[in-house]
């Protein structure tokens, strides 16, 4: 099993995709070791952290290249696979590819576009039926986002999460007890887990422009980690130019790993290394060169009057 | 002549596919035109097939491009080439139609047919094929014309051949400047098929007109003509017409001109010969070193060594090298980054003396350039500078410009000149090696990129290769060993892939006394990952030392990790055990 499967990895990372039948077979493989994962997951260091990668295959090979290949380095993921770029369903395969052949060398958790509703917007849906033909694809992975993980603790000391925290949610029990195995819903603990953001000019918490979760203050920071006992928060979720952002007196962190974001934005990317006593440390990376992309494969439209 | 393995029952649907609405289908269809043809037999696929595909040529694109191409091989289906002219109408549909990429093919398809008629066809199909498209009324029709006519010529009474002659020099004057575009990129080709009297004469003529021509799209075709031409006529000719033709484009008014004289700058000197090289084409060279336009400077640059090599050494000094000195201080990062992919080539030229006095200031300065390709570009040649006037006057401004490349701020420029030190080192020596660059190695095994890392890693593998395990023991070993004690597992790691591409070269006896302990020792290591990794350097290690050494140190170690705790550890250990067991099979 395990030798197909390297075979796998091996094809992906050349941004092929696999077909149908072999994308079916690795999400039940994949569903297998997802459901038995914590809404909190454990994470031992050493572990590199990476925020948003958004379907930029090649960047994210970039990480790789920077960050050093999986099952080398240890990786954990903070969500935001799919959508916006050109390769999605490359680079969650990839991902999903490498937890189930390597589950204790990377984590993935869930972000805000692992979604049924969000990717039929913003580009995963379109991507699937156009390279797919048909929508299978991105059912069965779909069905795997509602068995993500909701967040990570990193040697009982670092907290990671994809978007930031919930006025429902005081103590890391209350997420563990969370039925996580849904689609994400329009409010509540779950939701804000995976939209919010953290804000300087508000205290306690705020209207999030977004439309769903929430904006929160330093003095919530202070008291989610006191309570907890945790030394600060990891989280993603957020474009920030210099690829990573200390907010609130160093007690959360963003981290953001697609560069130059959408093709356009012109940002540069990071990825936290951990060492094996926690020991920080940011690599910062740019965009892949052009010459080290492959070109966009010129696919016939989708046919919508099958 | 059906094949077996497809059955008749998918024929009736391609066929079917063949007029479907869906252009996937129909597409699918073409693709397969060859079955379809076999299914019908041969005399069936001249009368009913061909004509079929004639009549249907309103189509897409995209299913006229794949039509056009499958024709071109389908000489076997109709019959062999007795039938081939059945082949040419639907083509010469194709050749007029208004998407460019489905006339090329069809011409590149009549020019496959046409090289395999017998003469007599070609005289009574071929060549009329070929009026009628240059008498077409619409200009895609003599625009394909114009590809055909190197097929056609040779088969043709002389009568025919003048009048071919005529009509082709008509098309160079054509109101259109696609057709004279079309007609001055198949000029080369087509006077290579005409006799020297005509080719002096009609052809020169023609040429004379492209030449001239008010369009620089034009003229610039016909730059590449002047090298075709050149390759055709005797050497007096070629500098009697070719080469006022060379002098006058490089001065061109147009920079697109100018640009294509200086990119094909070497053909042409081929073309005329190295004596008129030097005396007329010089002042035309060094007008395109100094010429406004940066893309002009970027190609001529890249052509420096080369031309000078057609020279002799005064003319380069006297000539050339004032302006290769400007143009090292060019405006244009590209511009000096092209010189410096060249201008070490020039050292052999030049000879000894001139280098020192002229060449080296101008090395120095490209060494200390801002832009890091630069200086990247002059340490890659280096091997060419060395052989001439060795290595001492260039090494004090080197060790500068390789610590800054070593540091620079973007992996990818690090990456490079990784890639050079084994060349650098082979050059400088193994001294200045130990004084200066040995450091930098070590550095590199700890840089914040993986990919310099193992780069770093693979660097050191190479230099054992060239200074030898005794050299190697003692200023690669030991430092790379210290290094397995960082707090960091991804720089341990680093170690534990050095040592594994180390040990072939060091052979079995330091293998076992230096390199071995450390890896066992690493066995132990809290981090899993460098627990397998371990595993996965002692298998690597197997082939290299005795078997007694494999069952008295390493199996033992492979089977305490293969009772870990991590799965993955337990993985790797026990795919070395599988290797280990292999050893003792064979043995």
């Amino acid at each position: 099993m395990s030798l197909d499967l390297d075979v796998q990895i091996e094809q992906l990372k050349r941004c092929e995709p696999l077909t149908e039948a072999e994308v079916k077979a690795l999400c039940l493989k994949a569903m297998e070791i997802l459901v038995e994962e914590s809404n909190v997951q454990r994470v031992d260091a050493p572990v590199t952290i990476c925020g948003d990668i958004h379907g930029q295959f090649y960047d994210m090979k970039e990480l790789f290249k920077v960050g050093g290949d999986c099952p080398k380095t240890n990786y954990l993921f903070l969500g935001d696979f799919v959508d916006r770029g050109f390769y999605s369903v490359e680079t969650f395969l990839l991902l999903l590819a490498l937890k189930v052949r390597y589950p204790d060398r990377i984590t993935l958790i869930r972000g805000n576009h692992e979604s049924r509703q969000i990717t039929q917007v913003y580009g995963f849906y379109d991507e699937c039926l156009r390279k797919y033909g048909s929508v299978n694809v991105w059912r069965y992975c779909t069905d795997i986002f509602d068995y993500l993980s909701l967040s990570a603790l990193i040697d009982n000391r670092v907290f990671s999460v994809h978007g930031g925290l919930s006025p429902n949610i005081n103590t890391l029990d209350q997420i563990r007890i969370i039925d996580r195995k849904q689609e994400v819903p329009h409010d509540g603990g779950m939701c804000d887990l995976l939209w919010s953001d953290p804000e300087d000019v508000v205290d306690g918490w705020g209207i999030s422009p977004r439309g769903a979760g929430f904006l929160f203050g330093g003095n919530v920071v202070s008291s989610f980690n006191r309570v907890n006992n945790i030394d600060y928060i990891c989280r993603a979720h957020q474009l920030v130019m210099e690829g990573y952002k200390w907010m609130f007196n160093n007690q959360i962190v963003t981290v953001w790993s697609a560069p130059n974001y959408c093709y356009r934005c012109g940002n540069v990317a990071a990825i936290l290394e951990l060492d094996d006593d926690l020991n920080k440390r940011f690599r910062v990376f740019d965009a892949a060169p052009q010459e080290s992309r492959g070109v966009p494969a010129k696919k016939p439209a989708p046919d919508y009057f099958l | 002549m059906a094949t077996q393995d497809e059955p008749l029952y998918p024929i009736a649907i391609l066929i079917d596919e063949l007029k479907n609405e869906d252009i996937q289908l129909r597409l699918n269809s073409i693709r397969r035109l060859s079955t379809i043809a076999r299914a019908l037999g041969e005399e069936r696929t001249r009368k009913e097939l061909i004509p079929f595909l004639s009549e249907n040529n309103d189509d897409d694109d995209e299913v006229l491009l794949a039509m056009a191409e499958e024709l071109g091989v389908f000489i076997p289906y109709v019959g062999g080439l007795e039938y081939a002219s059945v082949l040419l109408p639907p083509l010469e549909t194709l050749c007029t139609v208004e998407e460019t990429c489905v006339r090329d093919k069809a011409v590149e398809s009549l020019c496959r047919i046409g090289a395999q008629m017998k003469e007599s066809d070609l005289v009574d199909f071929f060549i009329p094929l070929v009026k009628r498209l240059a008498a077409g009324e619409w200009f895609t029709a003599r625009v394909s014309s114009c590809g055909l006519f190197h097929i056609a010529y040779s088969s043709a009474s002389d009568l025919l051949k003048t009048e071919l002659r005529s009509i082709y020099s008509q098309l160079c004057q054509d109101d259109m400047p696609m057709v004279r575009r079309s007609a001055a990129s198949s000029l080369g080709k087509f006077a290579a098929t005409v006799d020297a009297n005509h080719l002096k004469t009609d052809i020169m003529s023609t040429f004379d007109d492209l030449t001239q021509d008010d369009q620089d799209s034009v003229r610039l075709l016909a730059v590449e003509g002047c090298a075709a031409l050149g390759k055709l006529l005797e050497p007096q000719d070629c500098v009697a017409y070719i080469l006022p033709v060379i002098v006058n484009f490089s001065q061109d008014k147009s920079w697109r001109v100018r640009y294509m004289v200086a990119n094909q700058l070497y053909e042409l000197c081929e073309a005329v010969g190295p004596e008129p090289t030097r005396v007329d084409l010089v002042p035309a060279y060094v007008r395109l070193l100094r010429d406004n336009e940066a893309e002009v400077r970027i190609a001529a640059s890249g052509k420096v060594t080369k031309f000078c090599r057609i020279l002799n050494t005064q003319l380069s000094i006297q000539h050339i090298l004032p302006c290769v000195k400007e143009l090292s201080s060019d405006s244009s990062q590209h511009v000096r980054s092209a010189l410096a992919s060249v201008i070490m080539g020039m050292a052999p030229v030049l000879g000894k003396d001139a280098t020192i006095d002229q060449l080296l200031p101008i090395f120095l300065s490209l060494l200390k350039d801002e832009f890091p390709d630069v200086r990247l570009n002059i340490i890659s040649k280096l091997d060419q500078v060395n052989q001439v006037i060795g290595i001492d006057l260039l090494s004090q401004s080197l060790l500068p410009a390789i610590v800054e490349l070593a540091e620079d701020r973007h992996w990818r420029v690090r990456l490079a000149i990784i890639e050079y030190i084994p060349l650098l080192s082979s050059q400088l020596g193994v001294r200045f090696f130990d004084d200066k660059l040995g450091a930098l190695c070590m550095q590199w095994l700890e840089d914040k990129v993986f990919s310099i890392r193992e780069a770093a890693a693979n660097n050191l593998k190479r230099l054992a290769e060239e200074f030898g395990p005794d050299w190697s023991m003692q200023h690669i070993v030991p430092q790379v060993l210290d290094k397995i004690s960082n707090s960091h597992y991804l720089y341990r790691m680093t170690i534990l892939h050095a040592i594994s591409l180390l040990a072939p070269v060091m052979g079995p006896e330091i293998t076992c006394n230096k390199l071995l302990p450390v890896v066992l020792a690493s066995s132990k290591d809290r981090v899993p990952n460098i627990k397998f990794n371990v595993a996965k350097v002692l298998q690597s290690l197997i082939p290299i030392v005795s078997q007694t050494v494999v069952e008295q140190t390493i199996r033992p170690c492979l089977t305490d990790l293969s009772e870990d705790p991590d799965v993955d550890v337990r993985y790797f250990a026990s795919q070395a055990l599988y290797d280990c067991n292999k050893v003792v099979m064979c043995s």
